[in-house]
């Protein structure tokens, strides 16, 4: 859900252009968005592709490695692409245009350690990349794509970072899970806040994992998101908290809600598909989030409930983090600091997943533009 | 011990108290010349290396186009992004556009801010508030501050940029927090310059950044062969190189000068120990029977050499950081050489080179005490005590023993000026102008003595003769006295010559390059259609006119770029332009393009006329015939010409940025030309400007780039001048006796004071005689060797008769007004003191 923030947000860095990025999200653009609407039909793998029209796009993988078969701790990781159209630079023919650009951010929890960060950023068509017709986003060496095989689709990240480097194969053993009504998924109470969100849960992990210099062989299960939308965020909206769980019987947990100022919930919602393919989804009214125990950041002072219950119709979650510091700053697009990691899940169902939690350390400066966004 | 070396050296300094501080003078003038010309010359480079790394900050490598109308397809520059070894690659596309109506050209550099922010951060512009658009991406531009404040821009204010025809109304967005006091620059998003400006799907210059694992000298090794041609891979090490190169060899030559000043110091030193050693021979005979050893006696004075050496250099030193800041604050950080457009550059001195100059300056002082302390040592005390200095301790060899030594030197200077050039600077030929010196002061006593001894026939008056005899029979004094005058006049004469030979050929040189009557130029920007098309109506006053596009191509990265000059040349007849030195060939086929190398390229590159190479031209590698050489005295690093329609043959756009123009016939003063190309020249800020004028312009560059040269040679003459003066007092000096006696013989003072006049004038007769041969030697050195291997021109020698005998004729004036204080000291002595003190 971090993704949404930062799609909203037209512009990057450096820092003393934030300014002007407020500037420019807060004047109404001609720019028209296509509006998210119920109904359509989403078509693979045209739909793994880009939608460029539209104002934000990521596609999200995270997931939990083991380094040896017998299950040593786990290694958390995630790998995020961001595409935004900001409506700068819509009016140019140059091929160099602004006015698509991409933010990538890679980061790797080690147990027992800090979190461990990367971030790339581009404009979309210098030095880097992305496909309308098929999962293939880059930037430079950075890759998330999709490859059909003889024996099956496969899925292929790769990033190379002077902290850490990976290059994954994900093989699907289950089918897209297309979220809310088709695919169509709603974000508030308003018609206009919506995206299309697409996950693949249960992918199976194997690759090379590269850090201080030594390579291991890892194995295990991963997460796919792809979500594009214009408008996600209501106007009061500061942050909220979302969940993505593997769960240990094959099946797979999703649940999120946006908060307010004051930490209610504002809107949310849930799903559960058993390993069998039987999908449900709980509404609104049906989904609560409860903190359990906080930590508090010793850089800001933000304090995240690292422990949640998490409760949909019968059932209810408690969260436990592989690491309470999971929390991380990103300078691109704009500097934001949330908490995104690792957790294990109890309760009604086990698995392990990523939880995620914005808009506690302060205010977000970007939900300010979000909800700039949101309103236009 | 120390209280009598501290004592003499007092005393030496009190006795020879103009001697000795001019001694000191000429040492600090040496040091002081050399070490002002390192200041400047590490601060311009200095000030030079950080403006290049504000624009292209500090990159692992550089992905660039070999010649200025290539550029890097953007496929190029995916493909290396796509490397995981590359962090990120910083691609910009570089023009130079004017500011509306201003002159100046100023770079617009389009940049990514992505990844500008990774590998040139200092590009990074502020957006202002008052800026009307939302961020860099939806246009606008970014003025450094010195820009801003030349111009006078405004944020928000409106501005047209245009480059030729092509233009941007934009608003100035902000500013470049990081840009340098000095960079006129102004940062706009790489999308928007392209949109305006281009190239189509190309950037000017990918810059990388490595990720920190990889070795980038091995990684650009790798890269290097799978280039499309036309590209280069430059590493951040070559554009030092590359700097450092652009005037080195200018700053060598001048650093030669310097030596020539601590030369001259180091013979004043020599003069003054040397008399000084002679007048106190019966003190230190004294001192060494009163147990001095001969070793001490050589020590003390080198002492008082080393006394005259320390003051003189620390005193060059302070002289030296003082006229280094008057050269840059007057001429800028190139001493007039126009290698750096720059304004005043810091000086910022280093302990190091400071201790370097002090030693060089002490060292020079030392030199020139070595043989006065020699003699020194080696004087027989006993004779020294009865009757004082022998000027040649032991046997006098004959004269015609003494020929061999400068015929054996001159077979060494001849092969010296056969060497190549060593690590790219005439070394060879400067070891050859120092032995053509050294011959010069070793043939001296042998043509004393042969000249003199001849002349001094029976019959002449008496004071003639015993001047004449003097000098034949007394050469140390007269080699001392000569030797000065010869190394001065020497090197007088051959930077006239020098300088008079480069003017007469550059002179020459102007009447071949500049045939038409008027020129228009826009600076290396396209010349606007408006006016190309006005030019082809009927009614444009003009016989005829001939376009010139201009270009630039990278042959070596660590080298300048050299300069391509497409220009609308008949193939068949090139000679009719272009100046050339050798013969035209004509290619084996009609198909084959055909190039024109300047001199310095063909000397640089070692490229033949004749041959057939590949050139890296319109973004790939061209087959082309070298049709000849040709003299260029503007371009140091090489140009080369070719014809438009080869050009246009092989694809390329011909956009003209000079033209040469012929009014009509009936217009022969220009004014309907000018009145007619006036609009055109106020819209666009073209440059129009007659033959005459550049001819004076670039003559009047060529003799600022020399007036370090002019006062080196002022201050090499005053040495030599005053050089003559101690010696011949040190000369009367010791003959007091032998004047003496004369004078109580009856001659009278003035015939003294004329005895002593005439030798001072014969002896700098001499000194000026092998001094001018010696001259015209260096010169053709200078000429034939250091030029074209320094600069890579050459040029016919030239002796400027009139100026050097009137030098000549000037300097022997001088010597005899100078020989004039010398007899005043004879015609003072006290005659019987003298004389009872000789019993």
């Amino acid at each position: 859900m971090r993704r949404r923030i930062f799609l909203a947000t037209p512009l990057l860095l450096p820092t003393q252009l934030l300014a002007a990025a407020a500037a420019a999200a807060a004047s109404p653009s001609s720019l028209v968005y296509p509006p998210v609407v119920p109904g359509v039909r989403l078509v693979f793998p045209r739909d793994h592709g880009a939608h460029p029209n539209f104002r934000t796009e990521w596609w999200y993988v995270t997931g939990a490695l083991q380094t040896s078969p017998s299950g040593s701790a786990d290694i958390g990781f995630q790998l995020t692409f961001f595409r935004s159209r900001p409506g700068t630079a819509e009016a140019l023919h140059s091929p160099l245009a602004a006015s698509q650009m991409l933010f990538a951010h890679a980061a790797l929890t080690l147990p027992g350690d800090r979190l461990q960060h990367a971030e790339r950023a581009a404009r979309a068509n210098l030095g880097a990349s992305f496909s309308s017709l098929d999962c293939d986003v880059a930037i430079g060496a950075w890759r998330i794509y999709r490859q059909d095989t003889r024996s099956g689709e496969l899925l292929h990240l790769q990033v190379h970072s002077p902290q850490f480097s990976y290059d994954f194969t994900l093989t699907p053993s289950q089918p897209l899970l297309l979220q809310g009504d088709g695919g169509y998924s709603r974000k508030g109470h308003g018609p206009q806040l919506a995206s299309y969100y697409v996950s693949w849960p249960q992918l199976q992990v194997a690759g090379t994992l590269v850090r201080d210099g030594r390579r291991q062989v890892v194995s295990g299960r991963a997460w796919f998101d792809h979500e594009w939308s214009t408008a996600l965020l209501g106007d009061n909206a500061v942050g909220w908290d979302w969940l993505g769980i593997n769960l240990f019987d094959g099946g797979a947990v999703m649940a999120f809600r946006m908060r307010d100022a004051a930490g209610e919930t504002l809107y949310a919602h849930a799903t559960w598909r058993d390993a069998a393919g039987h999908l449900r989804q709980f509404a609104s009214a049906a989904v609560s989030f409860a903190p359990l125990r906080r930590w508090v950041s010793p850089r800001n002072g933000a304090s995240y409930p690292v422990e949640l219950e998490i409760r949909f119709g019968e059932y209810r979650l408690r969260t436990r983090p592989l690491l309470d510091d999971q929390e991380l700053s990103t300078r691109r697009p704009t500097p934001v600091v949330y908490w995104e990691g690792l957790v294990t899940v109890e309760g009604s169902f086990s698995g392990r997943g990523y939880l995620e939690m914005t808009g506690y350390a302060g205010r977000l400066r970007v939900a300010d533009h979000g909800a700039g966004v949101g309103a236009a | 011990m120390k209280t009598l070396a501290w004592w003499l050296i007092r005393a030496q300094f009190r006795t020879r108290r103009a001697a000795t501080l001019l001694s000191m003078l000429a040492i600090a003038l040496g040091v002081a010349l050399g070490y002002a010309i390192h200041l400047i010359n590490a601060a311009a480079l200095a000030d030079f290396a950080r403006a290049m790394q504000t624009v292209q900050g500090d990159p692992d490598a550089v992905i660039a186009a070999r010649d200025s109308a290539g550029s890097v397809a953007l496929a190029s520059i995916n493909d290396i992004a796509r490397d995981p070894a590359v962090m990120v690659i910083a691609p910009v596309i570089e023009t130079r556009v004017r500011v509306d109506q201003a002159r100046l050209l100023v770079r617009l550099i389009g940049i990514d801010v992505f990844s500008a922010a990774a590998v040139m951060p200092r590009l990074l512009p502020r957006h202002s508030e008052r800026a009307l658009t939302g961020s860099i991406f939806d246009g606008g531009v970014y003025a450094s501050p010195a820009l801003r404040d030349k111009l006078g821009l405004q944020d928000g204010a409106p501005v047209t940029l245009r480059r030729g025809d092509q233009q941007w109304s934009t608003r100035i967005a902000g500013d470049l927090p990081a840009a340098g006091a000095d960079d006129l620059l102004l940062v706009a998003d790489i999308a928007w310059v392209q949109e305006h400006f281009g190239p189509d799907d190309a950037v000017s210059e990918g810059r990388v950044r490595l990720s920190p694992d990889t070795d980038p000298a091995r990684w650009r090794a790798t890269l290097t062969p799978q280039l499309p041609a036309g590209l280069l891979l430059r590493a951040a090490d070559d554009d030092n190189a590359r700097v450092s190169n652009l005037s080195r060899a200018y700053r060598v030559n001048l650093n030669v000068l310097a030596l020539v000043a601590l030369l001259t110091g180091a013979f004043l030193v020599f003069a003054t120990q040397l008399t000084a050693v002679a007048q106190r021979s019966t003190q230190f005979a004294l001192l060494g029977v009163l147990g001095l050893s001969p070793r001490m006696r050589l020590l003390q004075v080198l002492l008082e050499g080393l006394a005259i050496g320390v003051p003189g250099a620390l005193l060059g030193l302070g002289l030296g950081y003082a006229l280094a800041l008057a050269f840059t604050q007057l001429l800028g950080g190139d001493l007039g050489g126009g290698y750096f457009a720059t304004s005043a550059p810091l000086l910022v001195p280093q302990p190091l080179p400071a201790l370097a100059f002090l030693a060089l300056g002490c060292g020079a002082s030392l030199a020139g005490a070595c043989y006065p302390a020699y003699l020194n040592r080696m004087q027989p005390l006993a004779q020294a005590l009865k009757t004082g200095f022998a000027q040649r301790p032991g046997a006098a060899r004959a004269p015609h023993t003494r020929l061999w030594l400068p015929s054996l030197l001159a077979l060494a200077a001849l092969a010296l000026t056969q060497l190549p050039p060593l690590f790219e600077l005439p070394l060879a030929g400067y070891a050859a102008i120092a032995l053509v010196l050294v011959i010069g002061i070793s043939c001296a006593p042998v043509v004393t003595q042969y000249v003199f001894g001849y002349l001094a026939r029976p019959g002449l008056p008496a004071p003639q003769q015993i001047a004449l005899q003097n000098v034949a029979q007394a050469p140390l004094m007269a080699q001392v006295a000569a030797s000065g005058l010869i190394v001065s006049f020497a090197l007088t004469a051959s930077m006239v010559i020098m300088v008079s030979s480069f003017r007469v050929a550059v002179d020459h040189w102007l009447d071949a390059v500049l045939p038409a009557p008027l020129y228009l130029r826009s600076k290396a920007t396209p010349l606007p259609q408006e006016l190309l098309q006005a030019l082809l109506r009927p009614d444009a006053p003009f016989a005829r006119i001939e376009r010139t596009a201009h270009a630039s191509l990278t042959i070596d990265p660590q080298r300048p770029n050299v300069a391509l000059m497409v220009r609308e040349i008949e193939r068949g007849n090139p000679g009719a332009r272009l100046p050339f030195t050798g013969a035209v060939m004509t290619p084996p086929s009609d198909d084959l393009v055909v190039v024109w190398i300047s001199e310095p390229l063909h000397e640089i590159y070692g490229i033949q006329p004749g041959q057939t190479l590949r050139l890296p031209l319109l973004g790939g590698a061209v087959e082309v015939f070298v049709g000849g050489v040709w003299r260029d005295y503007s371009r140091q690093f090489g140009a080369l010409v070719i014809s438009r329609d080869d050009y246009l043959r092989l694809g390329g756009d011909f956009q003209p940025t000079d033209l040469a123009l012929w009014p009509l016939p009936a217009d022969a003063a220009g004014e309907a030309a000018g009145a007619w190309l006036a609009p055109y020249t106020s819209r666009y800020a073209l440059e129009l400007a007659d033959a005459a004028e550049i001819r004076q312009l670039s003559l009047s560059i060529f003799d600022k780039s020399f007036a370090v040269t002019y006062a080196l040679e002022a201050a090499a003459m005053l040495i030599g001048l005053f050089g003559l003066a101690v010696t011949l007092a040190a000369s009367v000096w010791l003959r007091a006796g032998e004047l003496a006696t004369l004078g109580a013989l009856g001659f009278s003072r003035r015939m003294l004071s004329r005895a002593v006049m005439l030798e001072g004038a014969l002896i700098a007769a001499v000194g000026l005689l092998i001094g001018l041969a010696c001259g015209i030697a260096i010169a053709a050195v200078l000429t034939q060797v250091v030029n074209p291997q320094a600069f890579h021109w050459r040029m016919p020698l030239d002796v400027p008769w009139s100026a050097v005998v009137f030098g000549a004729l000037a300097t022997l004036a001088a010597a005899v007004v100078a020989s004039h204080y010398a007899a005043r000291q004879a015609t003072r002595l006290p005659v019987a003191q003298v004389l009872a003190s000789a019993q």
